[in-house]
């Protein structure tokens, strides 16, 4: 019943605005419908013309961008690399690994901003390139929050090497100084170079003193006037650690304030010239006091200061909320949270649906994947490692993946059948089964059968096989009802199906005696349909009026039998539908023929019998 | 960020009632007062119109995807007292089958989980709940739950499919023995759960008293697997209660207010995987809430009808701690 911290962002969907409709909607698998609607169920008599757009909504739409892809495609070999990392080791050894991740996923970061970079810089539209160059900002700043908090959590620096730190991730992030030196470094005078004497407080500011005293040397070649003051102050700079501070003094800070462009370099370069030695606990208070300063009431501070600021402060379940406020998609949480929890950082706040906050993260990013074509592919490893609710969140993610392609389909069913999915396996074989009878793909929708263990549907596929058999007088897909093997089991129709295509099989190799008796048992043993018995007569009839004699006179008796069995059975209702005076016609000569054709072999059997071998 | 990625063009002729996304959002079916059920592909950004479905003679209020192993199946419901279920055969969609059962408008069909087989409740106008199960070779079975509410029935939504007892591989042709339960709103301001008895006839189960107006939408929140069971419910008093049942017998069901809002509530759907609920009320908005750490519910974000141009502010996502 509480609000957020902050109010609830408002989406406005275009529409005709009318006070007195509704809004109507669903969820698809990765995405929302909306559209305009009155839901008060009358009828009305006139018509009334609403807006008839469905609008479909899509949150996470980052992962369709190009370049961001690569990002995540990346993140995810380093994340599953982190998974795997040993848990025995311990210690210094386990620190370094953990840093080297961290560092791996900056690194990725970066490259993706460079990329971003320049084609923002070549996009031919404005609007595009802004959009490019907001988006390297973004990336810019979860660069240089990460850094930080590598700085803090994982590598937790002690105090002295904790400043050396502080001062690369300032010059990492602040870029305007290779400009500014290009610039007058690169000018035919620079000493005369306007912002000269500014270059040269900036190089003190960042701790580039080396750099500074060469510039004053320059300086004082150039103007000999000015010379000994250069000499003093380089001296000064070469000493400094030892005689501490040059511009310990806040105010003097303060007045280089837009050279240092924001509060965190006022930080550092404070520290650096006041409490070089600072420790970890104390950095909060110069942080505040840094920020308050730069501000100096101007402005409030903005997101990003908020989540730097809760990283001096060491509260890191407030970095992680920060950032999921200001941040549009999950990638970026998820994954330092997930470095942080292996870091052993993260309390186990248990959440009201048994989770964690770790995996709360890991799964929202994750199902923010399957919404797209191939990505969803990387969401599985994500799910694999949420040990709580990832696999049910895996179940009902991954039967929402349309199947358009046979190798999609595939790769689905390997993903299942390696974690023993399998009523995800069985609905999905189900589905393909019945895609591949609607079109007329039998052989196809055969297998999906056979794979899903759905014994009513193969009955239904033998059953079309059937009759595309009486229709064309063929099989198709022999291969497949060939080498059926023991999955011939699963329903008598499809049993029926493989033995009476062995049949055929037999007949063609001339196996006459073999194929004779098949073709009896599977009339006696119940196996063919009723329906069928007619047809398999009929096959018997070449059998019959062979030279030799195939049916002995026993199994003569027995086709007989099958033959009464069916003429008598005769008075069923039958179908009106197909049956035509001409049809009574065909089926009386077939019967006719059979009987003549029957008794002529049981009198062949007989004397064949008999008689003596040989005589 | 929360973008419109795609609109689609319906050209109905008159008020839309409802839109249904398929199994996999390839598809999207829609039905109007102008009596026709429409289904566009939706694929990549696109809108192809595959079919314009006539059959109805009243408007239509809702349409439902049955699960895709049974086809491509679509079921409509309208105030001309009419069931249709249509079918997707060899590239055109028919009528497959068609109920009349009911005395008045029919409100709101839900397909049961597919574990059952084609199985639709719809709820009417005439107080009734009529259940349809398909039995094979174009055979459809009518169960009637009569007088389910009186004065009418407004939603129906169905639990999620629960083996009792472990889920080892059945032998083909054998099927387990789910405990069939789906959930009823009525204009008796009434929520009803029902059972299905082992002798096939349906029984109510449970009855869940809070609301003081109809019941306008219920909705059932799909199976995380855990242990508890959630229903969420909306009325005309404005209010969105969520009912949770943490025992596995599934007796004792209380219930949380969610939000009173100042007017109707209309419908109340859960994401796929349960972890949001779309409210949808008169105030031309939809909000979507989310519950966090302590159990409490929160709004995360609203999505609001207007004039002019889309404009998405950075979403403010919730976090946990």
């Amino acid at each position: 019943m509480e609000e957020l911290d902050g109010e609830p962002t408002l989406t406005l969907i275009p529409g005709i605005n009318s006070k007195k409709r509704q809004m109507c909607f669903d969820w698809g698998p990765g995405e929302m419908l909306v559209c305009e609607t009155l839901f008060k169920k009358k009828e009305k008599e006139e018509k009334v013309l609403g807006c008839p757009f469905i609008y479909i909504v899509r949150k996470d739409i980052d992962v369709y961008s190009r370049i961001l892809r690569k990002l995540f495609n990346e993140s995810h070999s380093i994340f599953v690399g982190l998974q795997r990392i040993e848990e025995e080791s311990a210690g210094k050894s386990r620190k370094a690994q953990l840093v080297r991740v961290s560092k791996n996923y900056r690194s990725v970061i970066r490259a993706c901003m460079e990329e971003m970079h320049q084609v923002a810089i070549a996009a031919q539209d404005p609007v595009c390139g802004r959009q490019y160059s907001s988006q390297v900002s973004i990336l810019s700043a979860m660069e240089l929050i990460w850094n930080l908090c590598e700085i803090l959590f994982i590598e937790v620096a002690p105090a002295g090497p904790l400043l050396l730190h502080l001062l690369d991730w300032v010059r990492l992030h602040v870029c305007e100084m290779d400009g500014l030196s290009a610039d007058v470094l690169g000018s035919e005078n620079p000493n005369k170079h306007e912002n000269f004497w500014n270059l040269v407080t900036l190089f003190v500011l960042q701790g580039h003193l080396d750099e500074a005293r060469q510039m004053l040397s320059k300086e004082a070649d150039a103007n000999p006037a000015s010379a000994s003051m250069c000499r003093v102050l380089g001296d000064l700079m070469r000493t400094m650690p030892i005689l501490s501070v040059m511009l310990g003094d806040d105010n003097a800070l303060l007045e280089q304030k837009e050279l240092l462009s924001n509060w965190y370099h006022f930080l550092v370069t404070r520290l650096l010239y006041s409490h070089p030695t600072v420790k970890p606990i104390e950095l909060h208070f110069y942080a505040q006091s840094s920020l308050d300063l730069f501000l100096g009431g101007d402005s409030g501070p903005e997101p990003l200061d908020n989540i730097l600021m809760a990283a001096f402060e060491f509260d890191i379940h407030q970095v992680i909320k920060e950032c999921s406020i200001a941040l549009s998609n999950w990638w970026f949480v998820a994954h330092l949270t997930d470095l942080l929890d292996h870091c052993k950082l993260l309390h186990s706040h248990n959440l009201y649906f048994g989770s964690n906050m770790r995996e709360f993260l890991l799964l929202e990013y994750a199902s923010g994947l399957f919404a797209h074509h191939s990505l969803w592919q990387l969401g599985v490893d994500y799910f694999d490692h949420c040990p709580e609710l990832g696999r049910v969140y895996l179940e009902l993610h991954i039967e929402r993946i349309p199947l358009n392609t046979e190798q999609k389909a595939l790769k689905v069913l390997r993903i299942c059948e390696r974690r023993q999915m399998t009523e995800q396996v069985r609905s999905i074989c189900k589905i393909l089964a019945m895609k591949a009878v609607c079109n007329n793909r039998l052989g196809s929708a055969l297998s999906w059968s056979i794979r899903a263990k759905d014994a009513a549907f193969a009955t239904l596929v033998s059953d079309r096989f059937l009759k595309d058999y009486c229709e064309r007088g063929s099989f198709s897909d022999l291969d497949l009802i060939d080498n059926l093997g023991p999955a011939m089991m699963l329903s008598d129709r499809l049993t029926f199906l493989g033995k009476y295509r062995e049949f055929h099989r037999l007949y063609g190799e001339k196996r006459f005696l073999d194929a004779a008796s098949l073709l009896l048992s599977l009339m006696t043993s119940q196996i063919a349909p009723r329906s069928f018995w007619m047809t398999l007569l009929t096959d018997a009839l070449p059998l019959l009026e062979q030279k030799q004699v195939i049916f002995s006179a026993e199994q003569t008796y027995e086709l007989m039998q099958c033959l009464e069995d069916l003429t008598t059975g005769r008075p069923e209702p039958r179908d009106l539908e197909g049956q035509r005076p001409q049809d009574d016609d065909i089926e009386t000569t077939k019967v006719e023929m059979l009987r003549l054709a029957l008794a002529r072999n049981l009198a062949r059997a007989i004397v064949k019998e008999g008689t003596l071998e040989g005589s | 960020m929360v973008s419109v990625i795609n609109t689609v063009d319906t050209s109905h002729e008159d008020m839309i009632h409802d839109a249904q996304m398929d199994y996999y959002g390839t598809r999207l079916a829609t039905c109007s007062s102008d009596r026709s059920v429409k289904i566009f592909d939706v694929r990549n950004g696109g809108q192809i119109l595959i079919a314009d479905l006539r059959g109805h003679e009243g408007p239509v209020w809702q349409v439902a995807w049955a699960h895709p192993m049974y086809g491509n199946i679509l079921a409509s419901c309208s105030y001309d007292r009419k069931v249709i279920i249509w079918k997707e055969e060899n590239g055109t969609w028919e009528k497959t089958y068609e109920y009349t059962g009911h005395d008045s408008s029919v409100n709101s069909v839900c397909w049961a989980p597919h574990d059952y087989g084609l199985l639709l409740a719809c709820g009417s106008s005439d107080g009734a709940i009529s259940l349809l199960s398909y039995g094979g070779e174009g055979q459809w079975e009518v169960k009637k739950i009569n007088n389910a509410h009186t004065i009418g029935c407004n939603a129906v939504s169905w639990a999620p499919a629960v083996v009792p007892g472990s889920l080892v591989d059945q032998p083909s042709g054998q099927k387990p023995n789910y405990i069939k339960k789906f959930a009823s709103g009525g204009c008796d301001n009434l929520i009803k759960l029902w059972k299905e008895e082992e002798d096939g006839q349906w029984k109510e189960d449970q009855k869940l008293e809070a609301h003081s107006d109809w019941v306008r939408d219920v909705a059932w929140a799909p199976s995380i697997g855990l242990p508890t069971s959630t229903i969420a419910s909306c009325s005309q008093d404005g209010r969105v209660f969520i009912w949770t049942c943490d025992d596995a017998s599934g007796n004792t069901w209380s219930p949380r207010l969610l939000h009173k809002f100042n007017d109707v509530v209309w419908h109340v759907s859960w994401s796929i995987t349960a972890n949001i609920l779309a409210v949808s009320g008169g105030d031309n908005k939809v909000t979507l809430w989310k519950e966090s750490v302590d159990g409490q519910w929160m709004c995360i974000s609203d999505v609001n009808k207007g004039q002019g141009s889309v404009s998405a502010i950075t979403e403010g996502q919730q976090n946990e701690q």
